[in-house]
């Protein structure tokens, strides 16, 4: 493929950002900044606006505290991988990155038992979570996907691929519905 | 004691703690990946402050946006003041939340429950 094609394809996707590396304080900010403008400039605002900057926040920081490095020669940095498109509906962020092979399963049990739950029933675990655990030196993890789930409004996709013994690849996708659904 | 004013950044509050008048305003965005640098000067900043607080306390706060890793620690900050509402003093906490932004409404009111502390809900018009 041909830069251009390249080029192309980012475009028909509608794609915003698309960004592969590690994911530092400075990226985080510069990210949060070129999200702000790229909204402004098709004057997405007020809650959809909120809803972005929420989740996007909680996945980036989710890949700053809980990427695993892929160790690769001499290379051991903690790359993942994150993207922002749309479409007519719905905003998507996508995060990828390395997670422990043994940590599959509780991660899956914790996105599964947060996407069973109703929006009042996530409310409950919210405010029982919140209370309950202690602050732990990574943030409130638990809490991270609760708190997407809920501003989202949305299920979380989420993909697991097993790469070798010790390491997989989790894909996380979350949407954000483009105006505010009626009730 | 010294009152607590820390300037607002992009990633963290503008806070405000006034110890004589009673008066601690928590403003802006919270969402600094290290969430304990930036929170514990506070909590121990409250934990002498519960100690000797005037005969009213008016938590103000008015975030925009917080990630949930600071969601902990404000709830930490509530607990301070559940102290000093045991010490038979006024403590009221003011939730503001931008019109539209019903999320921050309803955390207002998780909050409102979890910590036990009388709240006012106040909505306040975008500019």
């Amino acid at each position: 493929m041909n830069t251009y094609e390249k080029f192309r394809e980012m475009m028909d996707n509608q794609i915003m950002l698309s960004f592969k590396g590690e994911i530092t304080s400075d990226i985080i900010n510069m990210v949060l900044q070129i999200m702000e403008t790229s909204l402004d400039s098709v004057s997405e605002k007020g809650n959809v606006r909120k809803k972005i900057f929420n989740v996007l926040v909680e996945c980036m920081q989710n890949l700053y505290h809980h990427a695993e490095a892929e160790v690769d020669g001499e290379l051991d940095t903690r790359r993942a991988m994150l993207e922002l498109s749309y479409d007519n509906d719905y905003y998507y962020i996508l995060t990828g990155n390395f997670i422990k092979s043994k940590e599959i399963k509780p991660l899956q049990e914790r996105i599964d038992r947060v996407n069973s739950l109703s929006k009042d029933e996530l409310r409950q675990y919210y405010r029982q979570i919140l209370d309950n655990n202690r602050i732990s030196d990574k943030g409130g993890a638990d809490l991270g996907m609760i708190d997407m789930a809920r501003k989202s409004g949305q299920k979380l996709g989420y993909n697991f691929k097993v790469v070798n013994d010790e390491l997989s690849f989790f894909d996380l996708k979350v949407k954000v519905a483009k105006k505010k659904e009626k009730k | 004691m010294d009152n607590l004013r820390i300037e607002g950044t992009k990633q963290t509050p503008e806070i405000d703690f006034d110890a004589n008048t009673g008066i601690l305003k928590l403003s802006g965005r919270s969402i600094p990946e290290n969430t304990f640098e930036f929170f514990n000067p506070v909590l121990n900043w409250l934990d002498e402050f519960s100690a000797q607080a005037p005969d009213k306390v008016i938590a103000k706060i008015n975030l925009e946006y917080f990630n949930t890793s600071s969601s902990k620690y404000i709830l930490e900050i509530l607990k301070r003041l559940k102290t000093v509402l045991k010490d038979d003093k006024d403590v009221l906490v003011e939730w503001y939340y931008e019109e539209d932004d019903e999320e921050m409404m309803e955390t207002g009111e998780d909050y409102e429950d979890v910590s036990g502390l009388p709240f006012e809900i106040i909505s306040i018009e975008e500019e």
